[in-house]
């Protein structure tokens, strides 16, 4: 076989191929190729202006209005307070800066004696989310010292697994039903906590345990027109005032029931709150927390307490106080 | 002679042996010359995470170019996965969504991004026992303080606030919810607030309140998209995830969004083990962990 008997194979070969492979390429054109059209449903789906979340607004100084000075405030760390240094700063410079003091128990200072010697020479005591319990004779000391006009301030985050400030205190509260009031309740302290948290799915700020409470009655409210707090505990008072509300609609995470619950009270000396978050610098001026932790500053320095209460063991019965208390039961 | 019959026999085993490769193609071919169209059911299942919804997309995709098929179902069971995976889930579904019936077939469990996933389906079918909703969005608070060690070039770098963090999270639920109410609004008897508690709903009790529209299982879910693609007779193809994806799976699910860090000893310091971008998490449902409170 000849070379020259190959060639009109080897054209139809090439013109075969060059026609379907050619047609192949041209046929997109008249068809409009495979491009589907693209609509932006990301955006089209997305309601961008619901969804921003703008950061709240942090004004304010803090400032105090009393004009009592050299007072001194007693913070309990002795009772593995889950406090962190970072939110008790908030109030230790505003009492320093208005020339008070403050000073901390550690736990050898809490010991015996040397507890009841820590409150006699102080104005008021602070004590926060306390998880091991005080000893009869601390609760004792504790009492003297604000029947002696000793101002008390309790703060307390929902209680962890480790129980709650009050129970703590062996004021037997913790309360299942809001207001229940039972005689069981009812504290020397005249205050008491629910179990649970506070939330609001309705008016929250960016979370919905990050609730408003308005302004009720007392010195602790003064100025303050709403705050902000998160994650609090609901607390309620035998006689005394609801210094501050929740807003309404907001619900108790155990009971989901709708009210205005009060997350900060006064029973005369002694003041609840069911807080600790609003003291931490990044929240302590959203809202009005400012005024508010000013107010409880205030608070802590403005009891009018009399005598060395508590007074030694051997002279209590000098203070009228102690021995007429009922011994708490923890 | 003898030849010749030889050749006869040789050609009609040559015939049987060419016709029983043959005659299964042009079974296939009458049936499918039968068919009206092709349904696809497309699996959702374990946590949605990129790779997952890579497959998923790719399925998807497939069915809308491929003309032959008029219809699919998504047969689901998954608790959620990662939002942004979650979102492009629903996205994928929403573009098929608009071209054909899409149903959703919930097996086990539907809830939080896999429920974000099939908020575009033409219907919702659940069984008695299937979990729908958990519409909500779950991550971890302010980061862990980062070492000294570590340096970082700005003050938020890799070190978000809890507010931050809130604002986040908050964000990211009011895009759900309101895709949420967008898509299932008309039917939905709960109210918006509601569905933001984020609970989930057993499967009777979601065809009450919306979440779901029907009870049935999944042949009832093909039939019911053939339905509505208007398919008398039809053909079914079903798009697995591939099976390699297990192991890419473990190792996005112990990934929590917190920070480790380890120390290393070629730089003497502390290094990020996890990348530093938090990751924000469509809570994966599982009842286990929710009896605990920490789902």
């Amino acid at each position: 076989m000849e070379a020259r008997d190959l060639t009109g194979p080897a054209v139809a070969f090439v013109v075969v191929v060059a026609l379907i492979v050619g047609g192949a390429a041209v046929l997109p054109i008249f068809s409009g190729g495979d491009t589907p059209e693209v609509s932006n449903l990301a955006q089209q789906q997305a309601d961008l202006d619901a969804v921003r979340v703008t950061a709240a607004d942090e004004t304010g100084e803090i400032t105090m209005d009393s004009d009592a000075t050299g007072k001194t405030v007693l913070v309990d760390k002795a009772h593995e307070n889950e406090f962190s240094d970072e939110k008790l700063s908030t109030l230790v410079n505003t009492l320093v800066e208005n020339g008070h003091e403050v000073r901390f128990v550690t736990q050898e200072q809490a010991r015996g004696s040397a507890w009841n010697e820590s409150l006699r020479s102080a104005d008021a005591l602070l004590v926060a989310n306390p998880t091991q319990a005080y000893t009869p004779e601390q609760l004792a000391g504790v009492r003297a010292f604000n029947d002696a006009g000793g101002r008390v301030l309790l703060l307390s985050d929902p209680a962890s697994s480790s129980g709650s400030i009050l129970s703590i205190l062996g004021l037997g509260a913790g309360s299942q039903q809001p207001s229940s009031g039972g005689p069981g309740l009812s504290s020397t302290f005249g205050v008491a906590g629910h179990s649970g948290y506070l939330f609001n799915m309705h008016e929250y700020q960016h979370n919905f345990k990050s609730i408003y409470a308005t302004a009720g009655r007392g010195s602790l409210s003064q100025d303050v027109d709403r705050v902000v707090f998160r994650g609090s505990v609901a607390v309620s008072t035998d006689g005394g005032q609801r210094a501050l509300t929740s807003i309404e609609q907001t619900k108790l995470s155990t009971t989901r029931r709708a009210d205005t619950y009060a997350v900060a009270v006064q029973s005369g000396d002694v003041a609840m709150v069911g807080d600790t978050d609003f003291l931490a610098p990044t929240d302590a001026y959203t809202a009005d927390n400012e005024a508010f932790i000013g107010n409880l500053a205030d608070f802590l320095v403005s009891g009018q307490k009399t005598g060395n209460a508590p007074g030694p063991p051997s002279t209590e019965s000098e203070n009228g106080t102690g021995p007429t208390l009922p011994m708490p039961t923890l | 002679m003898a030849q010749a019959r030889t050749i006869f026999v040789v050609a009609i085993v040559a015939a049987v042996l060419v016709s029983a490769v043959l005659a299964p193609v042009a079974y296939d071919y009458g049936t499918s010359a039968q068919s009206d169209g092709t349904v696809s059911v497309i699996t959702i299942s374990g946590t949605i995470s990129s790779t997952t919804v890579d497959g998923i997309s790719e399925d998807l995709r497939d069915a809308r170019t491929n003309e032959s098929i008029k219809a699919v179902v998504l047969k689901v069971d998954s608790g959620g996965g990662a939002v942004a995976p979650s979102e492009r889930l629903y996205l994928e579904v929403l573009r098929t969504a608009e071209q054909m019936p899409v149903v959703a077939s919930v097996q086990g469990v539907g809830a939080s991004g896999a429920y974000y996933g099939m908020l575009p389906a033409d219907e919702i079918f659940v069984l008695s026992s299937t979990q729908v909703g958990s519409v909500g969005v779950i991550g971890s608070g302010g980061a862990v303080p980062v070492p000294d060690s570590v340096i970082r070039s700005g003050p938020d770098k890799a070190q978000p606030t809890t507010d931050q963090r809130e604002r986040t999270v908050e964000s990211l639920k009011r895009q759900f919810v309101g895709r949420v109410m967008e898509h299932r609004g008309d039917e939905l008897s709960v109210s918006r607030e509601e569905v933001a508690y984020a609970k989930t709903y057993l499967g009777p009790k979601a065809v009450e309140n919306g979440y779901a529209d029907q009870i049935g299982a999944l042949p009832t879910a093909i039939d019911r998209a053939a339905g509505m693609a208007g398919l008398e007779n039809y053909d079914v193809t079903r798009q697995e995830p591939p099976q390699s994806l297990g192991l890419v799976l473990l190792t996005s699910q112990t990934d929590n969004g917190t920070m480790i860090y380890k120390r290393s000893a070629q730089t003497n310091g502390l290094v990020p083990v996890t990348r530093p971008l938090m990751v924000d998490e469509i809570a994966p449902y599982n009842p286990e962990v929710n009896a605990n409170g920490s789902a």
